[in-house]
């Protein structure tokens, strides 16, 4: 046995964009071969995103399909062709998981729902993405991370800086990354299981129920015949020691001082106004919270006083809570995010980077496969034909049809 | 009851408010027995704190039930040594000991993996921090709305303008997907002590979850892209994706990404096909040239239907868009039910009729029936006399003040 944990098991990939994909790198991660099949005139359309985007950065590297495919080998195969067709259905045969994150009615069409996969493997673990879930009224209706996860749940309507404000938009991948990680998660789960069992299983998520999960606890107190309000705007918040406030550099910082109460008077004076520490106004939680319109102007003032870094020192030196509101640019020279393993080393001059965004888990005693660049279109067509046994005849009939390019 | 796929597995749940004990109750869905681990007499603050302003307000333990609900609950104060030495022992039959604390009360308490670990050769040690098992900010406290939301650069970026100030994030809305890379990580290890027998370090942490959360970004400035904050939607770069609103107040989104070519149907579902009529908005190419003009033309559309109309004729026509539903939308949402995004629960402590669900479906398994989290030490003496301990050795314990 090797030293990766998932050596050994092999993955068909039918999917596109980054939700289903994202899972199939995890996995690849821990040392599973996935094999990301693509239509020979139909490649994955996000391998242009880096070129199109309207909402999504522009670049001349293909960063997010690099993100969202390393590691993987590509076939290119064209399974509405019938000998294409048998050859989609020899890999699933051999393989331990398939991913897809097609709409329903189109695995309906390829003939790829889990009835069919299983007809081919009964030890498979079918993992699948759907928008909406895979049940209900509108299980075959597609969507975005956008759709059914941000405006879907009541996220997007509640992430926003004061009631009256238009929503904001998520950000590309922001709900896709972690529904990737339910569904590996669920990977895990079917593959464990089978372990135990001997079967596989069909496992799935849906970006609505990662939103709702997410969103769980205003969701939950909804339930519960509860209440929940947009938040007033930072000017007007209920807890004046819950919120935001401007620096002299016209950055952010969020305090959250809501543990070791006891430590106010220390927190008065860190600001520069020790008188607050014993003023009868503020010397309790709820008495600020009380006094919030009177607290607040104080401490917008007080926080202006100094700039973002100076604030970052001071607070982290007196140990308080935190948060500094970080501009993307400053993730590049923040050295917790190498040394925190968040992003890690890849050796690849096509990638025109230095470093790729991690998946978020480690195990300590294994190593992660080192990054390599994803499979241009087709580019181990052969290779993984091969090991399922076509031979030169073989490939030269997939081709002559046009299954493989 | 039929047996779950993690029946026999044994989760020691050390850990406090979210990230971490949300990944206990992803393996009490699947059927393992998970214990939670609290302080005599105080508990997880999880219990009490998250009650304020800008919280959401029930008159269930709607937190508390979510987070906690099908596990047992033992009370133990692992400050002194006999409550300590009770921990130790039930982590010699536990499978998986999750934590969250950060690196300061793990050394203070002896609970680091260096102190856990040797104690059983099978055990997976989960934890969860705020900056990374790592680095200079390793030790560093954190929450999902500092270590994930603010610093990945999330916070910054979504706003509806650049001028705009940010927004906080969501209470828990950064730990619970926190909480399944953990879960997921926690069954790689278990799958892997299928094959080797022996147990391991499994971690995450908030920063590293915001970062893949916004790792597209991230990875755009990695290979030398810009990422500027996104235009206030009278100024966006595209008027067919987009935020309208309805004549009652309500924002859609609308999303053609592929194109414009169906823009003319688009304007006759909205009832004005006469916007193409206009030069400025004829061509996608003169669309795209007016943009700021066309979003006008499309404010006025969107402005003269109701939410209901524009659903209505956006469904009719096939065309992806998105609804900002406000949270109330939710819990009559149908969906949500008849796609197991919200389970039947039938405990009448839980205080509703349906508990969200863990977000990972397995067919043909039934999750755990829910049932409320435990109270304060609720299963101390079971725990306790499970493990193996009689009854003269639980009121010794209990004189110490060792348990609760």
């Amino acid at each position: 046995m090797g030293d990766s944990i998932l050596e050994g098991i092999k993955v068909v990939e039918l999917a596109t964009y980054i939700a289903g994909p994202a899972s199939g790198v995890v996995l690849a991660d821990f040392g599973a071969e996935v094999i990301k099949i693509e239509p020979p005139n139909r490649p994955d359309p996000f391998r242009g995103g880096h070129l199109r985007g309207s909402d999504a950065p522009k670049s001349e590297y293909p960063y997010g399909y690099i993100m969202d495919n390393r590691n993987k080998k590509g076939i290119a195969l064209d399974i509405k062709e019938p000998i294409g067709r048998a050859a989609f259905d020899k890999l699933v045969a051999g393989a331990d998981v398939f991913i897809t994150n097609m709409p329903i009615p189109t695995r309906e069409r390829l003939n790829i729902g889990y009835d069919a996969i299983r007809a081919l493997n009964e030890r498979i673990v079918y993992a699948s993405i759907s928008a909406y879930g895979e049940t209900g009224p509108e299980a075959g209706r597609p969507g975005f991370d956008s759709t059914a996860l941000w405006a879907r749940t009541g996220l997007m309507d509640l992430v926003k800086p004061g009631p009256d404000s238009p929503p904001a938009r998520s950000l590309p991948g922001m709900g896709d990354h972690p529904t990737a990680m339910s569904l590996f998660g669920a990977i895990m789960t079917g593959l464990f299981r089978r372990e135990r069992t001997g079967e596989g299983s069909h496992v799935s998520t849906s970006l609505m129920a990662n939103g709702v999960w997410w969103n769980g606890l205003l969701t939950q107190a909804m339930l519960c015949g509860g209440e929940v309000v947009c938040r007033p705007p930072r000017e007007n918040a209920g807890n004046p020691m819950h919120n935001l406030y401007q620096t002299r550099d016209g950055r952010w910082i969020h305090i959250i001082f809501n543990t070791n109460l006891h430590r106010w008077p220390e927190f008065a004076t860190l600001i520069g106004r020790p008188e607050l520490g014993d003023d009868a106004r503020f010397e309790t939680q709820p008495a600020r919270i009380e006094n919030s319109a009177l607290l607040i102007p104080i401490l917008e003032q007080a926080f202006a006083e100094r700039d973002l870094d100076e604030w970052v020192r001071l607070l982290d030196e007196n140990r308080f809570t935190f948060g500094d509101i970080r501009k993307i640019d400053d993730i590049m020279t923040d050295p917790q995010m190498f040394e925190g393993r968040v992003l890690r080393e890849i050796d690849e001059p096509a990638a025109g980077a230095d470093y790729i965004v991690d998946s978020p888990i480690w195990v300590e005693d294994t190593k992660k496969q080192s990054p390599t660049m994803p499979p241009e279109l087709g580019q181990h067509t052969e290779e993984v034909l091969r090991a399922i046994g076509y031979d030169d005849t073989g490939l030269a009939e997939l081709r002559d049809v046009g299954a493989i390019p | 009851m039929s047996e779950g796929i993690l029946d026999g597995i044994r989760v020691l749940d050390v850990a406090s408010f979210i990230a971490a004990p949300a990944a206990g109750t992803v393996m009490a869905d699947f059927g393992a027995e998970v214990i939670k681990v609290e302080p005599v007499g105080t508990g997880d603050p999880l219990r009490y704190s998250l009650r304020g302003p800008g919280y959401g307000q029930s008159p269930a333990h709607h937190e508390w039930f979510v987070d906690n609900r099908n596990k047992k609950g033992i009370a133990l104060d692992l400050k002194s040594e006999a409550g300590r030495d009770v921990l130790y022992r039930l982590c010699e039959t536990a499978d998986v000991f999750i934590t969250n604390m950060p690196q300061g009360p793990r050394e203070r308490l002896r609970i680091r993996y260096e102190d856990i670990g040797p104690l059983n050769d099978r055990l997976i040690y989960a934890s969860v921090s705020a900056y990374g098992e790592m680095g200079p900010e390793a030790a560093r406290t954190g929450f999902d709305s500092t270590a994930l939301w603010a610093r990945s650069g999330m916070m910054d970026l979504i706003k509806p303008s650049p001028d705009s100030p940010p927004s906080r994030s969501l209470p828990g809305m950064g730990d619970h997907p926190t909480a399944v890379s953990l879960f997921g990580g926690i069954m790689l290890a278990l799958y892997r002590r299928m094959a080797s027998g022996k147990g391991g370090h499994v971690s995450t942490s908030l920063m590293a979850n915001g970062a893949w959360g916004n790792a597209l970004s991230i990875q755009a400035v990695l290979s030398g892209g810009e990422v500027a904050n996104r235009p206030a939607r009278e100024n966006a770069a595209s008027a067919v994706n987009n935020f309208y609103k309805s004549k009652d107040g309500r924002w859609f989104h609308l999303i053609m990404i592929t194109g414009q070519a169906r823009f003319p149907e688009l304007a006759a579902a909205l009832g004005r096909p006469e916007i193409v009529e206009d030069a400025r908005f004829a061509t996608p190419d003169a669309r795209t040239e007016n943009t700021h003009a066309l979003i006008g033309e499309l404010d006025v559309a969107f402005g003269r239907l109701t939410a209901s109309e524009i659903r209505e004729a956006l469904n009719r026509g096939g065309f992806t868009f998105g609804e900002t539903h406000p949270i109330s939308d939710v819990v009559h949402d149908e969906q949500y039910r008849a796609s197991g995004a919200f389970r039947r629960n039938k405990d009448p402590r839980g205080g509703a009729e349906y508990v969200v669900d863990t977000p990972i479906f397995v067919d043909g398994e039934d999750k755990a029936e829910p049932k409320m989290a435990p109270a304060l030490g609720q299963h101390t003496d079971d725990i306790l006399k499970d493990a193996g301990y009689d009854e003269a050795e639980i009121a010794n314990l209990r004189d110490q003040d060792a348990i609760g």
